[in-house]
């Protein structure tokens, strides 16, 4: 009997190791083809489906998946390095007291209940610290296994150190490229959202949606940047709303404290109910539960940004979490410390008798205190943690969303919009569940090396079980945020609850005296003894001398200096590096702006245009005034530019018309440049012929117009320049409006005007002198230029013949 | 699905195509097994409803504008070379430094990439992508769930980041310069083998 328990923990070993090198595999595959195909594996398809409720659900099961990874490989050392030994080589089950269950407990050893309970059969087995034996070597191989178990604890944090602080520094990567505002957000979302791998009709689905939800989001998004407060009530509220959140906090950690006293009281007296012994379990489970949704209805008062909002509600819980954690810590070690002091006593007292009984141990059961009891309140934390989890989400979702879905039919109100409707996935909630639940396993894992294991068997049915829920009866969120864009947010967290928990595993290694007979370190009055005691036995002398160099003070204290002033250096070089990014962007922005502005004011890609314009003199934002009025002009006039359809240019540039006057605001706006430098002209502009349009500075809203002065002396036609406007000059803008035009510019020359006027005078029998003498003309040439009407000259001929 | 050189002797002009598109005979001989597996009727042609035969295609929103764009204007059957030609410009990017500087573009390179994407939203081929040409795309990517108005807005903002000329429409060049971040040789690429 005693030895199937055993079995079992040996195939389990068996079936886990094999899970390890498969999933390995799985998970290497998947990197390696994540480029090519999208939905390879299983895991990777069903994460591709929660997508469609907005990509943070997604991003919540790909973290999930992460956490299992990690778990995985510090259960594959836990297992490898430490289990595997003691069960292969250590001394077996019930040879020595620690090993054994007790007399008086044997009877009920292996019910079930009290299997729940991590007592009987699973208290004295490999699943807790006090079954490993403190034999220095065991084994054929003369394995270490007491160093082994410390360097495993160590090295369990030091590992998922390494993990965290890489994963936070390639996600800074990719995120710190482009930094947090994208100037084509809605071209590429509109450009680059489909995938076009998807050739599953569901997929496709779930594809529209989530491309749906994400434009939504940035709609929203913009909305939201336009909302303007009353400042001092926001204050004031969110003064409240923080000193409400306090209270609560306190309240909390004080709830805990009574309990975990009151459990104390319990542990000796012996009718208890099965509240009683749970209680400190329940306790914050439900505090755990209940909190969080007070929180956010009270973070209502505060009125933030949604992002804003949800960083503070993740920040409060994790409070929440933390302050629990710590006071029930302090609430144990209140409960150890008293431990050993009884302990020291009943020390005294067994070595004694030990001495005098060792061939009879079985007898006596009596003076074995039990084993240190935060590992066992660990692991109990641990299974009532996923009970309520699994519980509440039974109910809390699929329970609910049956009821909605049911009782729809025959209730008054419309069920799936009003009150309880279907649940939405709290993805802030089940993040810090998830990391406060890894806070607790690596604090209890240096105790318990079988809730590593334990956890890993947790992590897993919550993939499958969780992504059901969701699938089956929750509904995507209506308003959608990320805390963060890059996932660094809940990696700091982790990050955090890691350091907190080495914390108090360390101080126990290096302070508190180990239990004096359970343990692979009983009978040192350190943990770390062991170290100091395998470095002297096993390793040359010079490697003990060089160890006792370096932990001298004189040296240690120097090379924290050094690091301190490492942190400063490298601190103060990633702020330049930030600093001239910020430069570079604001110079690609004012030249794009540059370019948006030069071409406005050009309005025309035309070649010829182009060819024309670089004959005139440098613009150098001199037009500032007169480009409206051009643009304006053009338009007015202006026919299709190019051979392509009329129409269409024409309702182009008529709509680029009413766009344009906005733009050009905006662009003056960010556009800060004045015209330094004017071409020497002779004289200040005066105001243009023929463009009443000049100025409207109210609606264009450019700068200061300018003052226009004229004086007698002035020229009667100027260019845009304020140059007296040449011949040259002239002809080529006629060219240019003729072109537009749509006619022929070689028909026509300066010359053109004379004609037109002469001709038009004639026809209106101006006499023929009068003619003259308005072109200036001095000859009879004046007559060459009267052209002759075709048809006036066919009703003459007609007069003449008919008379 | 063998791969010699009788199936490449059934291809009309094969060295030219190979030179043209940058594919390796091997490749062209799989291109080759897959146009044949298409072509149900085996007429050594295919149509548009060929195309549309093909799962990954029915369910893309742009579906159907891709399959335009493997049949040039007015043609409603191509020949195998057009196909592989077509297919030519997936073909990875290779990084090779060698490059000589009055050789034509190669029918894979980034603009000829982003050409063919552009040409998925430039309906009437004038060179540039106009308000109504974005609000049929949408309205095939969105469906019913989004409302006109909010589909107003989506399109204007577009318009409004990308556009730098002010003409109220996106031509290639603001094309490319707005997707000069994304990593298209890399998306817009398909490993043949």
């Amino acid at each position: 009997m005693e030895n199937t328990l055993h079995h079992v923990v040996l195939l389990l070993s068996v079936f886990f190791w094999f899970i390890w090198c498969v999933q390995h595999q799985i998970i290497a595959k998947e990197t390696e083809h994540a480029k090519r195909v999208s939905h390879l594996s299983e895991k990777h398809c069903s994460i591709e489906e929660m997508r469609h409720f907005g990509s943070s659900v997604a991003s919540y099961f790909i973290f999930l998946r992460w956490m299992y990874g990690m778990n995985l490989v510090l259960f594959g050392f836990t297992f490898g390095l430490v289990v595997i030994p003691e069960l292969l080589m250590g001394l077996p089950y019930g040879s020595i007291p620690r090993k054994t269950v007790p007399r008086a407990e044997q009877a009920k050893a292996m019910d079930f209940s009290t299997l729940w309970d991590f007592d009987g059969y699973c208290k004295y087995s490999v699943l807790f610290y006090g079954y490993y034996n403190n034999q220095r070597t065991i084994g054929l191989l003369k394995f270490r296994l007491p160093l082994a178990y410390l360097m495993v604890g160590i090295g369990t944090f030091g590992y998922s150190l390494m993990v965290v602080i890489r994963t936070m520094a390639s996600n800074a990567n990719e995120s710190g490229g482009d930094g947090e505002d994208s100037d084509f957000n809605f071209s590429w979302k509109m450009f680059t959202s489909w995938d076009y791998l998807i050739g599953n009709s569901e997929t496709a689905d779930n594809k529209f949606a989530s491309i749906t939800t994400s434009f939504k989001e940035s709609i929203v998004d913009e909305e939201e940047n336009q909302k303007d407060e009353n400042i001092h009530l926001r204050r004031f509220l969110r003064v409240l709303a923080n000193v409400l959140i306090l209270c609560c906090l306190g309240g909390s950690g004080y709830l805990i404290y009574f309990v975990v006293k009151r459990s104390q009281d319990f542990a000796t007296r012996d009718d208890l109910g099965w509240y009683e012994k749970n209680e400190v379990e329940i306790v914050m489970s439900l505090l755990g539960l209940v909190c969080p949704p007070l929180f956010e209805s009270i973070a209502e008062l505060e009125e933030y940004h949604p992002r804003i909002a949800l960083k503070w509600q993740l920040g409060r819980i994790f409070a929440l979490f933390l302050g629990n954690l710590y006071t029930f810590l302090f609430a144990l070690f209140d409960e150890v410390n008293q431990k050993l002091a009884v302990e020291e006593s009943i020390k005294n007292a067994t070595t004694w008798a030990t001495h005098m009984h060792y061939a009879n141990f079985t007898g006596n059961t009596s003076a074995t205190p039990p084993p240190i009891d935060p590992a066992d309140e660990f692991v109990k934390l641990t299974v009532s943690d996923i009970q309520v989890t699994y519980i509440t989400i039974l109910v809390g979702d699929f329970l609910r969303a049956v009821i909605v879905r049911f009782l729809n039919y025959c209730w008054c109100w419309d069920l799936e919009s009003g009150f309880p409707s279907y649940a939405e996935f709290d993805i802030s909630g089940n993040v810090l569940g998830l990391v406060f639940n890894q806070g607790v396993i690596w604090m209890g894992a240096f105790y318990a090396p079988g809730l590593v294991g334990i956890n890993v068997l947790r992590l897993l049915t919550s993939m499958y079980y969780q992504s059901w829920a969701v699938m089956s009866s929750n509904v995507p969120h209506e308003r959608i945020f990320k805390a963060s864009r890059s996932s660094n947010f809940y990696m700091g967290l982790l990050l955090l609850i890691l350091f907190l928990s080495l914390l108090p595993v360390v101080y126990t290694i290096m302070t508190l005296p180990p239990s004096f007979d359970c343990g692979p370190f009983s009978g040192k009055s350190k943990m770390f003894d062991i170290i100091l005691e395998t470095i002297e036995l096993d390793f040359p002398a010079f490697v003990g001398n060089i160890f006792s160099y370096v932990a001298n003070p004189g040296l240690i204290i120097p090379a924290v200096l050094l690091m301190v002033l490492a942190i400063y250096y490298l601190n103060a070089v990633s702020k330049a590096y930030e600093n001239s990014n910020l430069e570079l962007k604001k110079k690609m922005q004012m030249q794009r702006d540059e370019e948006k502005n030069r071409r406005n004011n050009q309005d025309s890609t035309n070649s010829i245009m182009k060819d024309l314009e670089d004959l005139l003199p440098i613009k150098s934002g001199g037009g500032k005034s007169t480009a409206p009025a051009n643009k304006a002009n053009t338009n007015k006039n202006d026919p299709p530019q190019t051979a392509k359809g009329a129409g269409k240019q024409g309702e182009v540039s008529r709509n680029g018309s009413r766009v344009n006057p906005e733009k050009e605001m905006l662009l003056a706006a960010q556009n800060p440049r004045i015209a330094v430098t004017r071409p020497p002209g002779p004289r200040p502009p005066g105001p243009l012929p023929g463009n009443p349009q000049l100025t409207v500075p109210g609606q264009r809203g450019r700068g200061q117009p300018q003052r226009v002065t004229s004086s007698n002396q002035d020229p009667l036609f100027l260019t845009p320049e304020g140059k007296v406007a040449s011949r040259n000059w002239f002809c080529d803008h006629l060219c240019l409006r003729l072109f537009r035009a749509g006619l022929p510019p070689d028909n026509y020359s300066g010359h053109s005007f004379r004609i037109g006027a002469a001709t038009s005078d004639a026809f209106r029998n101006i006499a023929p002198h009068i003619i003259k003498a308005m072109g200036r003309w001095n000859s009879g040439a004046y007559e060459l230029y009267i052209r002759k009407n075709i048809f006036d000259l066919l009703s003459m001929q007609k007069k003449t013949l008919c008379d | 699905m063998g791969c010699n050189a009788s199936t490449l002797a059934k291809i009309h002009n094969v060295d030219e195509l190979i030179l043209e598109t940058g594919f390796s005979s091997s490749h062209i001989c799989h291109l080759y097994n897959r146009f044949h597996s298409l072509d149900k009727d085996d007429k050594g042609l295919l149509n548009r409803g060929d195309f549309q035969n093909i799962s990954e295609l029915a369910v893309n929103p742009l579906g159907d504008r891709i399959i335009n764009n493997f049949f040039p204007d007015r043609v409603d059957l191509i020949d195998f070379n057009s196909f592989a030609r077509t297919l030519a410009r997936f073909r990875p990017v290779e990084n090779s430094p060698k490059k000589e500087p009055d050789s034509p573009e190669p029918i894979n390179s980034r603009a000829n990439k982003l050409k063919f994407a552009f040409q998925l939203y430039d309906q009437d081929k004038d060179g540039k992508i106009s308000n109504n040409e974005l609000l049929q795309v949408l309205r095939l990517m969105l469906g019913v769930q989004v409302t006109e108005e909010q589909l107003d807005n989506i399109t204007d903002r577009t318009i409004q980041e990308a556009d730098l000329d002010g003409d109220n429409a996106i031509s290639f060049e603001e094309f490319k310069k707005s997707l000069e971040k994304v990593d298209v040789e890399t998306v817009l690429s398909i490993r043949f083998l």
